[in-house]
């Protein structure tokens, strides 16, 4: 717990310090897209790693964060801060109903119906031309007023800092959730969902509200990508969004609050350096994944934190 | 009168296909504990190799048929016993990842190789329509479905009365039990495996005849296999048939005199109404509840 939060206090003055130190305007991007990458691996991680049931639907999540900020500031020109909450707020009541139908079936069911429903929300998304524009998506959603003078590369560093700012939150949020009585009844769930009632734990009542922040984090994340990238389309309720959130968890180890850290600053930087390979990087994304799983099945800090107990044994 | 029972036709006939591709995933589900989210991937791989013979090397479409069978079951088992094998008895999320893992692999992999566009297998069947009363059904079609429920009499009579079927129903029962009267449990679970990659891919290139195959369809399988499966019950042997003809007649019945955009949506919406009456299918082989 001590060195967690030594090494998350580490990580933020690192990050803030990180822009200062005159990098070019693709550096910067590739942080921003590392932002945006923790807010999404951190609240995946609470489903996965502490309720240890795998969806693979939490880019419904992410679309509709992204759709809900969208639409109200193209529509209604809301502002930024504004438009993330309320993505927040959505999305969290997206999950309090899909996760209250989906949390009652277990193991490769879960599994399933999770994907359905993410499906849905993209079918829906391309049909629903009226609202949603459909395939096109909805383009031009514009970026805060005081940007306007700004140039690109002090943009990209005013979106970096925000998104520092929204990744503080997420991981302060999970970091207070995972130490506290939430935390552990979730694991008690995850470990032994028997004994967890025995000791007068409600599976389902604690594992939906892990489901609904989980949610909330993921539509934060939709909604800055909205705004960072001022467009949204239905490929945010696309698979291959899932996959890199399974990666990067699964990487740098699900059930510890760094791994979702440490995971997304590699996965990001491993897909910048591979796009020199073109489409053969995705191969090797999938011969990753198999390796992990073979032989790093708890991911980095599960590998850390197994080394560290041997050195406190000896 | 003559609109509702072409639609009906319609609807069984891609019924059948539907439960023809979704076998594979069930069978390895049912005998091995296994969600195999590589099943698309190796239906898309199976209608590939099947392309590449008959259209390319101008092979028969039976022989054609049988390597494919042959080459991906021997895949298969390899798969199994090489990657599977070391994470059986982890639960099932390691699996789901490792299958997970596999099928991005064989996407790319098949990407790079023959590229995007789409491919058909050259059949011998003509595309001539056939009138059966008030309906219409074209020839390929029907020789396919025939084809179909020749496949699934005999996986299931390899299920049920064979030693080798025995041997895989044991296995999943009990392991230890299995192994204890003789059963080479980890050969067995190699088998289903090889099992359900050649249903997957046999199916892929026997479907491919009719619809094209091409290396990014995969998800796309899988996802219909998964509605396919899940409404009738995960594992169940028919379940998967009658859920496989449920989802095609529902579609057809639907693009008929509904949407047609939504038409890929009723799948998971059947599926989502089906987990709020009857959670684990309409033929659920066991029913865990806490």
């Amino acid at each position: 717990m001590i060195f967690e939060r030594r090494f998350l206090l580490g990580a933020l003055v690192v990050a803030i310090l990180f822009p200062l130190l005159g990098w070019s305007e693709y550096v910067i991007h590739v942080g921003v897209l590392i932002m945006f990458a923790i807010m999404l691996a951190t609240g995946f991680n609470l489903i996965v790693g502490y309720v240890g049931e795998f969806s693979l639907g939490h880019t419904a999540f992410l679309g509709i964060g992204a759709y809900t900020a969208a639409l109200l500031s193209s529509s209604l020109g809301m502002p930024i801060y504004f438009n993330i909450v309320a993505a927040a707020v959505i999305a969290a009541i997206a999950g309090l109903f899909i996760g209250a139908v989906t949390l009652r079936l277990r193991g490769p069911f879960f599994v399933i119906v999770t994907l359905c429903f993410a499906e849905v929300l993209r079918i829906v998304a391309n049909n629903w031309v009226s609202v949603t524009n459909g395939p096109m998506g909805i383009a031009g959603i514009v970026k805060p007023e005081w940007m306007a003078q700004q140039s690109a590369l002090q943009q990209k560093v005013d979106f970096y800092y925000i998104g520092l700012a929204l990744v503080v939150i997420c991981v302060y949020f999970a970091y207070r959730f995972v130490y506290s009585f939430l935390g552990r009844a979730v694991v008690t769930i995850r470990e032994n969902r028997f004994v967890a009632q025995s000791v007068g734990i409600w599976p389902y009542y604690y594992s939906l509200l892990a489901f609904v922040v989980a949610s909330a984090m993921a539509g934060v994340a939709g909604a800055f990508y909205a705004h960072y990238v001022s467009y949204v389309g239905p490929e945010v309720f696309g698979f291959p969004f899932m996959i890199s959130m399974i990666i990067m968890v699964l990487l740098g180890g699900k059930g510890t609050l760094l791994g979702p850290v440490i995971g997304p600053v590699i996965v990001v930087l491993l897909e910048e350096y591979l796009r020199d390979f073109k489409d053969l990087r995705f191969s090797i994304f999938g011969l990753v994944i198999i390796v992990v799983v073979l032989f790093l099945p708890q991911g980095l800090m599960g590998f850390v934190a197994a080394r560290r107990e041997q050195y406190a044994r000896k | 009168m003559d609109f509702l029972l072409q639609l009906l036709a319609n609807g069984l006939v891609n019924g059948t296909f539907y439960a023809l591709s979704a076998l594979g995933l069930t069978l390895i589900f049912g005998l091995m504990r296994v969600v195999n989210f590589a099943h698309g991937e190796l239906y898309m791989v199976g209608g590939l190799i099947g392309w590449a013979l008959t259209e390319l090397l101008g092979a028969n479409f039976f022989l054609a048929l049988l390597i494919v069978v042959i080459a991906t079951g021997a895949a298969g088992y390899l798969i199994d016993r090489w990657l599977i094998e070391r994470v059986r008895n982890q639960g099932p999320e390691t699996g789901i990842l490792l299958t997970i893992g596999i099928s991005i692999f064989l996407t790319n992999t098949a990407l790079l190789i023959v590229g995007t566009v789409p491919h058909k297998v050259l059949s011998p069947f003509a595309n001539k329509p056939l009138f059966l009363g008030p309906v219409v059904v074209t020839q390929s079609r029907l020789s396919i479905v025939a084809i179909c429920a020749v496949l699934m009499i005999a996986v299931h009579l390899l299920i049920k009365h064979t030693t080798l079927g025995r041997a895989m129903r044991a296995t999943v029962q009990d392991a230890m039990a299995a192994s204890l009267v003789g059963i080479r449990t980890e050969r067995i679970h190699g088998f289903t495996f090889a099992l359900g990659t050649a249903l997957a891919s046999a199916a892929g290139s026997l479907l491919g005849s009719i619809y094209v195959t091409q290396p990014t369809i995969g998800g796309l399988v899988s996802l219909k296999a998964f509605v396919v499966v899940i409404l009738g019950g995960l594992g169940s042997f028919a379940g998967a048939i009658i859920g496989g003809l449920l989802l095609g007649v529902t579609e057809a019945l639907w693009g008929g005199y509904f949407a047609t955009g939504y038409v890929d949506a009723i799948g998971f919406a059947l599926v989502i109404v089906m987990l709020l009456v009857r959670p684990y299918g309409l033929f659920s082989v066991k029913s865990e509840r806490a």
